[in-house]
């Protein structure tokens, strides 16, 4: 590798898996990278409740399948399973599951301190990890992600919250964007394009040298091939056979108007891919963090360039 | 008991493909009715002694325990639509990965080959024959007619891949109807027709045609067989009913075609199985009742005579029956109604154009894969950003069939080459994969993916399920395997085959080699693709 070369290591997507957090802080070392980027969605979406059997034992309902849990071993592996696949787990009395069932909002109470909880063991496992290393790592928030997301990052000492901020990734010029288009979920962080493009101007008017920048927004730009997902149908069902863009217009309009060196991009699991606009190499890596496999993609740039790109799936 | 989860709004899919289209996908690759063609025609008319109802039997318990189990929790445990690339780069190792998988993008290739002139011949030329078009059928048979057809089926099938898959959905379903429909009609023919109707009919034709009549056409065959140096049995024996699950593969172990979509589908850990399964198990009923029916009605020693009269392809003389005496041509001689006959002909060439058109679904989806992986140059993981296809691979797989077909019109036994594609996914893609599931449950690099398999649980005398498929699998792919190379007809193909095999499989090997050093030199490992990453 040339002089002045650098090495990004980026990833999105990882929905509070475990071992995709994990095999991220592992993969700076075996990838060789100097900088990582790990940007949302952060947090998972799933809870599973353990619940106390009479007589002993727990049981609940795992990828969909009514599961007893009889023995210790057996808790240990099941804790660890879900937390593999992203998704949070609690012990619960039959009384407290009903009660959680019946009131939504301390439901979310509950998965708020869960999400934000994991979130602070990552930042943790990053300082004890990273203080006093080489690596620099950036991260920041989805549009799944709450808002009090972006304070746990901010704590950190190992890692930099990047969101809506221009940081330097080597002599490039980066800013990061965690909103996205509306989507069918509701989801904490989400405007219509009208708004995100005033949005977006604002946060580009920090950028020095535009040409040799980074765009790291989290939606897809709408109508090429990163932003292709089965369409949906009113009860949120796939339809499967037809694939649409719902990627967002102004994203697209900032990239094409403003033609950055690299758009960095997630949101849309199953778009992986690369693609030029113009001059701008689009990237999303995808996202398998349910099966705890760290879907990325190593960049490396060299003399304002990028020299080369590749998918991983560690 | 209800649903003991909580989710929360978050963005995210539910998947849409359901059973039916999973089904759909796995059954469609059995390709119904040109496959009883196969395991009659290519299969009893080499073993002439085999059972087809045993062979049948025999081949749905393999299948629908071997198949199923392995391709069904493989597909289950990793549900993306990558094909079986992704399952054994991660569990044997990338190397073999890409060396299997460069042998099953050949493997479609060469389907979009084989079976895009047999749309034209046999399947179009039965049709016309049946309705009594011989000079039509006669023009189909010439090689730059058959070349010209072939590549118009070729470009059609690609077509309804090249706009996204919702053309190529709602196509299937009237295709996969529209082809039932026809095979149900020859099931019925046979089924309400007694042995004394079918000479009948046979010899009222025989006169028709001033051909041979129903025992001077056993006693020709039986004379033409023993000039030949074979013996045309009266009863079956075991050694021929297994040969007969060569040809007999292509009913029933073709469902795997499912994992290209796996990705897609709900709940996967159940629907990839039972997909698997009922695209075993339909196809098996209709070959069970065509074959309990042929029987009835055509007689074992005759039907043996007949198959093996439409293998050889040369006319037996003083045959002069306008078609050959293939089981859907059998059909045609009772029911000479045109309707039922163009229904029945026609059967055959929906199912082998469906053939066609899923070569063109997965051949681009490997591609991608290695796209994705850069295992190949970057434009094969570009996606068509109108049609969310990917366009470029469609493009090359439509050109690359069109050279084979070229190659293939020229072939001096063409239809035997189907079987030597048979051979080519026994020791590549089937057996490989079988190896990947039986050491699935055992190998460290992919532990968390067992551990959060649903099929982990799964077990039979403390052996997990996996590995029980895998055997059984591995069990049939071996018998397969040694009745395709003591194949009397195909002496000299086999072993041209199996030295074909290692030349797609070295140009595997080299093709992994060179773009892992092509890629190193751009700065980039590409061992990096594969590896598990350490979690802790």
């Amino acid at each position: 590798m040339g002089k002045g070369a650098i090495r990004i290591f980026f990833v999105t997507d990882i929905h509070g898996s475990n071992v995709c957090y994990r095999k991220f802080l592992n993969a700076l070392k075996a990838y060789n990278v100097d900088v990582g980027i790990l940007l949302g969605d952060l947090t998972g979406k799933m809870l599973i409740p353990l619940v106390e059997r009479q007589g002993g034992g727990w049981e609940t309902t795992f990828m969909g399948h009514h599961t007893e849990i009889n023995t210790q071993e057996e808790l240990t592996q099941l804790k660890k399973t879900i937390e593999m696949v992203g998704y949070y787990w609690v012990h619960l009395t039959p009384d407290e599951f009903q009660s959680y069932k019946a009131d939504s909002k301390k439901l979310d109470l509950l998965f708020n301190q869960l999400m934000l909880q994991r979130l602070k063991e990552w930042t943790a496992l990053a300082d004890e990890r990273l203080v006093g290393t080489t690596y620099k790592v950036y991260m920041a928030p989805g549009n799944d992600d709450h808002l009090e997301v972006d304070q746990v990052i901010e704590d950190s000492a190992a890692i930099v919250n990047c969101n809506t901020k221009n940081v330097m990734v080597g002599d490039h010029e980066m800013i990061t964007f965690s909103y996205s288009n509306p989507t069918p979920w509701n989801t904490p962080r989400e405007k219509p394009d009208e708004e995100l493009e005033p949005m977006l101007e604002e946060l580009i008017s920090l950028v020095q040298d535009k040409s040799s920048a980074i765009f790291n927004f989290h939606a897809p730009p709408y109508g090429y091939a990163l932003d292709l997902a089965p369409e949906l149908t009113a009860d949120l069902i796939q339809a499967a056979d037809r694939k649409i863009h719902v990627g967002s217009r102004a994203v697209a309009k900032m990239i094409e108007k403003y033609q950055p060196l690299i758009g960095l991009h997630g949101h849309i699991h199953e778009s992986r891919g690369a693609q030029k606009l113009k001059r701008t190499l689009t990237i999303n890596p995808g996202s398998e963090y349910s099966e705890g496999i760290l879907k990325g993609a190593v960049i490396v740039l060299e003399k304002g360039k990028v020299k080369d790109y590749i998918f991983t799936t560690g | 008991m209800s649903e003991m989860a909580f989710a929360r709004k978050a963005s995210g899919l539910v998947r849409g493909l359901s059973f039916i289209d999973a089904f759909g996908v796995g059954f469609m690759n059995q390709g119904l009715t040109p496959s009883m063609w196969v395991m009659i025609s290519l299969g009893l008319g080499v073993y002439t002694g085999g059972n087809l109802i045993i062979a049948t039997i025999l081949s749905v318990i393999f299948c629908g325990i071997g198949f199923s189990l392995v391709w069904g929790i493989l597909g289950g445990s990793m549900p993306r639509s990558g094909g079986e690339y992704i399952y054994n780069s991660r569990i044997i190792s990338p190397l073999i990965g890409i060396a299997e998988s460069f042998g099953n993008a050949f493997v479609w290739i060469m389907w979009i080959y084989v079976l895009a002139p047999w749309v034209v011949d046999p399947g179009l030329v039965m049709t016309f024959q049946f309705l009594g078009l011989q000079s039509w059928a006669d023009f189909c048979t010439q090689p730059i007619a058959l070349f010209l057809i072939a590549s118009l089926m070729n470009l059609t099938a690609m077509l309804f891949l090249l706009f996204g898959l919702k053309v190529f959905a709602k196509v299937q379903k009237v295709i996969m109807v529209l082809g039932m429909i026809g095979c149900l009609v020859i099931l019925l023919v046979f089924s309400f027709s007694s042995n004394e109707e079918f000479i009948q009919a046979w010899n009222g034709m025989a006169v028709q045609y001033e051909s041979l009549d129903h025992s001077a056409f056993l006693e020709t065959a039986r004379a033409a067989m023993e000039e030949a140096g074979d013996v045309l049995p009266t009863t079956w024996n075991w050694f021929d009913t297994l040969g007969v699950m060569v040809a007999g593969s292509w009913l029933f172990a073709y469902s795997y075609c499912i994992t290209f979509i796996a990705g897609e589908v709900k709940r996967p850990d159940k629907t990839i199985i039972l997909g698997n399964l009922f695209a075993v198990i339909v196809p098996g009923v209709f070959m069970l009742w065509l074959a309990i029916a042929l029987y009835n009605t055509v007689g074992f020693e005759f039907l043996s005579a007949t198959a093996w009269v439409d293998n050889m392809g040369e006319s037996l003389p003083g045959y002069t029956f306008p078609f050959p005496p293939h089981f859907v041509g059998l059909a045609a001689i009772i029911a000479q109604n045109k309707v039922l006959v163009f229904l029945m002909g026609f059967s055959f060439v929906l199912f082998a154009l469906w053939w066609v058109a899923l070569s063109h679904l997965a051949f681009p989806r490997i591609l991608f894969a290695w796209g994705m992986d850069r295992m190949g140059p970057k434009w094969f993981a570009d996606i068509h950003p109108r049609w969310a296809t990917p366009v470029k691979n469609l493009i090359l797989g439509f050109c690359l069939g069109e050279i084979g077909i070229a190659l293939y019109v020229l072939w001096q036994n063409p239809t035997m080459t189907g079987l030597s594609v048979t051979g080519l996914e026994i020791v590549s893609v089937w057996g490989v994969t079988a190896v990947a599931a039986l050491l699935f449950p055992y190998t460290g690099k992919v532990k968390n993916i067992w551990n959060a398999s649903p099929y982990k649980s799964w077990k039979f005398l403390g052996i997990p399920a996996v590995v029980i498929g895998a055997v059984v699998n591995l069990i049939y792919l071996v018998i397969l395997f040694y009745f395709f190379i003591v194949m009397p007809d195909l002496e000299g193909l086999a072993m041209s085959s199996l030295a074909l095999y290692l030349v797609i499989w070295l140009i595997g090997v080299l093709w992994y080699f060179y773009w892992k050093a092509r890629n190193k030199a751009a700065g980039v490992d590409i061992s990096m693709t594969y590896g598990e990453l350490p979690p802790d």
